[in-house]
């Protein structure tokens, strides 16, 4: 039993090590020509859609603009070979799901975000890891 | 303690030698690994070869990253370090962004070829045929992080590349590569001979307008690359490419290509949907 324990703390371990190692977030396109790193923003609301497709992954959720009325936001994520080589699936993102989205937006002011972070209602950080990489970053 | 010690070590090689961990196709084994006295995977272990005698290359590849640049920066950002020296008498490291990363003064551009490498800098690279779903040339599969599966058989190799669903042939059965203005492609025509435990690999008849890399150092119709292939061990894959191409350069000039094997793991496919071609040329 205690080595079972013991097996587990280990596999544990291993996979959070594997998760963090340095896998290559690959940009399909130039994230520069089309989002600003100097344009940061965060998004909370329900995912509406999950497109599992190349070259990336991409959701829809619904947010409330400052007058409080309803719109419909585009995040991309990195594409689905990426984010299943670190360990996410598409299961990982459930429609209804409320999530936190910390990103960069689209230069032409579209409802475009270019995720970094998607964060769960539970506090759990899914898809890390976005298309911004350019092709360079580890 | 000593089983823990025993399980993590045995996982954490498993975890980083195999990093699939939830690939459409679950993990299995590679056959044909040599194996240690403790009866892991022994990487440095000798190539294998094939019945004529020859290395053979076959096996899924993952091309090894430079040490890490900035994670989550764009190319606004300082670009990363350069690669670390090679040692004495070997290539410099091609990048995927940079081919020429390793090279102090930099690739030797022709006037014109400096130009265009300025300018789509300037546009964020947007015209990367990559960034419209269209292929990626030799050398961008070769230096970017989506794996490559090799596949050596007598006459031809083939390599399937993840990234774009790129398939390049290789001639090994003795032909000659076209002598008249071939019609230019993508991939161009590529034909191999082994010279010893290296195998050789000259390509022509290229496009006018190929991309080498995410800066754009440019390929063109003039250009002839020639490929050095070696497996010293079996975990390793090394490939030179110099790339002679009188148009666009000087003097000819050679980068090495490190990857390494994947075990236990499969391709991913990828088929590139440009849904909406304006979402991908981005910036007005």
């Amino acid at each position: 039993m205690k080595r079972n324990a013991l097996f587990i703390i280990a596999a544990t371990l291993a996979v959070l090590l594997c998760g963090i190692s340095s896998q290559t977030v690959f940009a399909h396109h130039s994230f520069a020509a089309q989002y600003d790193r100097n344009k940061p923003a965060t998004l909370t609301g329900p995912v509406t859609k999950l497109d599992w497709i190349n070259p990336h992954a991409r959701f829809f959720m619904d947010v409330k603009d400052a007058g409080g009325k309803i719109v419909n936001w585009e995040v991309e994520l990195a594409a689905p070979a990426m984010l299943i080589r670190r360990g996410w699936s598409r299961a990982d993102l459930k429609i209804g799901e409320n999530v936190t989205v910390n990103g960069s937006l689209a230069k032409d002011g579209s409802n475009l975000l270019n995720a970094a972070t998607v964060t769960l209602s539970d506090g759990k950080k899914v898809f890390a890891g976005s298309s911004g990489g350019d092709g360079t970053n580890p | 303690m000593k089983t823990f010690l025993n399980a993590f070590g045995l996982i954490l090689m498993l975890a980083l030698l195999s990093p699939s961990l939830s690939a459409q196709w679950p993990s299995y084994p590679t056959p044909g690994v040599p194996k240690g006295p403790d009866g892991m995977p022994n990487l440095a272990g000798p190539a294998p070869r094939t019945a004529d005698g020859k290395p053979d290359l076959s096996g899924i590849w993952s091309n090894i990253r430079p040490p890490a640049g900035q994670r989550g920066q764009g190319a606004a950002a300082t670009p990363p370090p350069p690669p670390p020296p090679p040692p004495p008498g070997t290539p410099p490291v091609a990048t995927f962004r940079d081919v020429g990363a390793g090279f102090k003064e930099g690739l030797p551009l022709q006037p014109w070829a400096a130009e265009v490498v300025k300018k789509r800098m300037a546009d964020n690279s947007k015209d990367n045929p990559d960034a419209h779903c269209l292929p990626m040339g030799n050398m961008q599969f070769h230096t970017h992080g989506q794996p490559r599966k090799v596949i050596q058989t007598p006459g031809m190799i083939y390599i399937i590349y993840e990234a774009n669903s790129g398939l390049r042939q290789i001639f090994t059965d003795g032909r000659t590569l076209p002598s008249k203005d071939p019609d230019p492609w993508w991939y161009g025509y590529s034909v191999g001979k082994w010279e010893g435990d290296t195998l050789i690999v000259e390509t022509i008849g290229f496009r006018d307008d190929g991309w080498l890399d995410i800066n754009g150092n440019p390929l063109t119709s003039a250009g002839k690359t020639i490929e050095r292939f070696r497996r010293p061990n079996y975990g390793t894959l090394e490939i030179d490419v110099t790339v002679d191409d009188p148009k666009a350069y000087t003097r000819p000039w050679t980068v090495r290509v490190n990857q390494r094997i994947m075990l236990d793991t499969e391709l991913i496919e990828f088929i590139c949907e440009d849904r909406d071609a304006t979402h991908y040329v981005g910036a007005k």
